[in-house]
């Protein structure tokens, strides 16, 4: 598959941040987007999900933005249907939401996606909320909630958080996780990573690029999103694209990561 | 109006009663309507009396000046006792296409709709209700309708009837005293234990569920009975006021659970007064749920008169648009060492408007009790409303008071992160609603909590209501 940003235009509050943003990202590939404080990165993230406070502007200009899943252009559609149609966002700071729960979250996602995915041919039942109960997807609960708790495992995810209102007084890093873990538990095709790696130590950094690699082993497109290139010695990204003042302004492979380390972004400010 | 013999009545279904007789009194209310409601059911004359003295005392009995605006309600153009089997001559056909939808969305099964609705009674109910009260009868428990329970055991009712609340306690309470009308009578004997939840549901399908309902539990020393009532499938009803008294006696070292989920189609007011007295070591749990209806004004209250007696409400109330709900509930210590506990939730949407209003009271001498109470609302939009009402009278140094209140609204980037994840906005208010009353949910038996969750989607996705 391939998702493509063609054009992308986003103002907030009239004035514009991103002024005509091109990306194509095919399936199993790490991109990376680096950029200086302001740069529109975050606004790039917000974008593709469709964040309301976002208005993605055509007008007046010749050529149209688009956001592309292979050919359907997802622009148009309300930012559910995006990421049922293969989109995830990890955010960088995600808010709390006392009383629903990381493992409720995860499973009312999981079936919508799945759902969206197989549509269904479910025989008519009498009670659908009883015949629900025990099924996530396909899935029996047992086995879901099996695997959400081996994933979280893996990120040295307490079991207890996976119970408790999602981000509902986590720590920073603890918030990263649940982030990761929403991200190798949701199928998807292409993953987007907003400052993942932003306020972690070492260990949790290894963890989440760990994930990282685990989805582009299974063929998901990631865009990380990054300040910094630490998570880029974990994760080597295929492509490298400097974001600077809402314009791709450079795009290349590894080594340009490795230049903005030692010299930092004065090359591209006017 | 019209008035048959009792003994004319034709029984619409094979399994009725034969008292089941039909007699709709005439609208509004005079002294002789009260005293053809005793004369039809044969009552004893003291109950006759009881039912006229208190309508004296509801005819000169103002209207609560506080709580929500009862102004609109007609008193002389309500029926005050029709035979619930008039009421069910209602076909499936003519009810509201908006309660026959929810029937389908909510997915309970077709015969059981019918009977919500009021429209038929069910064989197969019946049948459960006799064998549940053949293994009651074992026990000793008593588990009929009020009307069975006065005629049967007209002592015991006489010793306890009215003596939670009298009838002089409130307008309301004197109105449900000159004129009720079915309800539920429990008794449960010394140290036994009611395994089971005691479903209003099977004693209703028998008896029907009447507009002034009165329902008298009385549970013995050391007993235990948990007694459910209601469902959250709306509850289609012609009648505008409902108005029941509920009296619960827990005696020494006694637990009584009730739980109710309300969901009165959207022009009823109703008014209701709940009050237990526990005793010595006593326990009682009010889980209170008020979905629907136009005005609710419901305080479930427990009086603590002995010693470490214990006392606890949970109280959840959703109001969409043109609803009010004022809800909450009460504790009076009496006695030292007695503990309450006070937890509502509450849920606005569409215009809705929740009240939360509370009274924790504290007599002289009741030395080191403790009491809590934790309200909190959940505000879905800019045009609804919550307030909350706390009153607190405290006549003794040594307590320990707690109160918490808390409001909060579903925020912008709250929806946004739920939508990022695939679901809709709807769906992800009704999981923030779900979560919000997750603490309280949970102590319903599953079938509720199911349903509810259920109705609160449904709520959210503005197919009801």
């Amino acid at each position: 598959m391939k998702l493509t940003i063609s054009h992308l235009r986003a103002s907030v509050e009239g004035k514009e941040i991103l002024h005509g943003v091109d990306m194509v990202i095919k399936s199993g590939e790490v991109h990376a987007v680096m950029g200086p404080n302001g740069s529109g990165k975050s606004t790039l993230a917000s974008v593709l999900l469709g964040h309301p406070a976002y208005t993605v502007g055509t007008k007046g200009k010749k050529i149209a933005s688009a956001i592309l899943l292979d050919k359907k252009n997802i622009l148009p559609l309300a930012t559910e249907d995006r990421a049922t149609a293969g989109l995830f966002l990890a955010f960088q700071s995600p808010i709390a939401i006392p009383g629903v729960t990381v493992m409720n979250l995860l499973r009312a996602s999981y079936e919508l996606r799945h759902a969206a995915k197989h549509p269904k041919k479910t025989e008519p039942v009498q009670n659908p909320v009883l015949a629900r109960r025990f099924q996530v997807g396909s899935m029996p609960i047992g086995d879901f909630m099996n695997m959400v708790k081996a994933h979280a495992k893996t990120l040295r995810l307490s079991e207890d958080l996976l119970n408790r209102g999602i981000h509902d007084g986590f720590s920073g890093g603890e918030r990263k996780k649940i982030e990761m873990l929403q991200a190798l538990v949701l199928p998807h095709e292409f993953a987007v990573f907003d400052e993942i790696d932003t306020g972690l130590d070492v260990d949790a950094l290894r963890a989440v690029s760990k994930g990282i690699s685990v989805l582009r082993k299974k063929g998901v497109g990631v865009l990380i999103i990054t300040h910094y290139q630490r998570i880029l010695r974990y994760v080597k990204p295929d492509v490298v694209h400097i974001l600077v003042a809402g314009n791709v302004v450079d795009t290349g492979d590894y080594t340009l990561a490795k230049k903005i380390e030692t010299k930092g972004y004065g090359a591209y400010l006017s | 109006m019209k008035t048959k013999s009792p003994i004319s009545g034709k029984y619409k279904y094979g399994f009725h009663k034969p008292e089941h007789y039909v007699f709709k009194s005439a609208r509004g209310l005079d002294i002789e309507g009260v005293r053809n409601i005793s004369l039809h059911k044969h009552e004893p004359a003291w109950m006759l009396e009881r039912r006229v003295m208190a309508h004296m005392i509801f005819t000169k009995k103002a209207l609560p000046t506080w709580g929500a605006d009862l102004s609109t309600i007609k008193f002389d153009d309500i029926f005050y006792y029709i035979k619930p089997t008039d009421k069910k001559a209602n076909r499936w056909e003519d009810l509201p296409p908006e309660i026959r939808d929810t029937y389908d969305r909510i997915g309970i099964p077709e015969a059981e709709k019918k009977f919500l609705a009021g429209v038929s009674a069910q064989y197969e109910s019946e049948v459960v209700y006799k064998s549940i009260q053949s293994s009651l009868s074992k026990k000793g428990v008593i588990f009929l309708d009020m009307d069975s329970g006065l005629r049967e055991y007209p002592d015991l009712v006489r010793q306890y009837f009215g003596t939670v609340i009298p009838s002089g306690d409130n307008k309301f309470a004197a109105l449900n005293t000159s004129v009720w009308s079915g309800g539920s009578f429990v008794y449960v004997p010394k140290g036994v234990h009611v395994d089971l939840p005691l479903q209003a549901y099977f004693r209703i399908n028998a008896a029907n569920m009447g507009q002034f309902e009165r329902t008298l539990i009385i549970a013995e020393e050391g007993s235990y009975v948990h007694y459910v009532e209601g469902c959250t499938a709306p509850i289609y009803s012609t009648d505008s006021l409902h108005s029941a008294v509920v009296e619960i006696i827990v005696k020494k070292g006694a637990r009584v659970r009730y739980t109710t989920i309300q969901n009165w189609s959207n022009n009823v007011y109703n008014l209701v007064t709940k009050r237990a007295r526990v005793e010595e070591e006593g326990a009682m749990e009010w889980v209170d749920g008020n979905l629907g209806s136009k005005v609710t004004m419901k305080y479930p209250s427990v009086y603590l008169m002995g010693r470490k007696a214990r006392g606890e409400v949970l109280s959840i109330a959703y109001a969409g648009p043109n609803q009010h709900q004022d809800a909450g509930g009460k504790a009076v210590h009496y006695a030292p060492e007695t503990t309450s506990q006070i937890i509502s939730k509450s849920i606005s949407r569409g215009g809705g408007r929740t009240s939360y209003r509370g009274l924790v009271e504290v007599f002289p001498g009741a030395h080191h009790c403790k009491s809590k109470v934790v309200c909190d609302a959940l505000i879905l939009d800019e045009s609804s409303r919550s307030d909350t009402y706390p009153t607190m009278k405290i006549h003794e140094h040594e307590t320990q008071i707690e109160h918490e209140a808390t409001v909060s609204k579903i925020g912008d980037e709250q929806l946004f992160y739920l939508e990022s994840r695939g679901i809709s906005k709807p769906q992800a208010e009704s999981m923030i609603v779900n979560g919000f009353i997750e603490p309280i949910v949970r102590e319903l038996p599953l079938e509720y909590a199911v349903e509810m969750n259920r109705l609160i989607q449904l709520q959210m996705e503005g197919s009801v209501g």
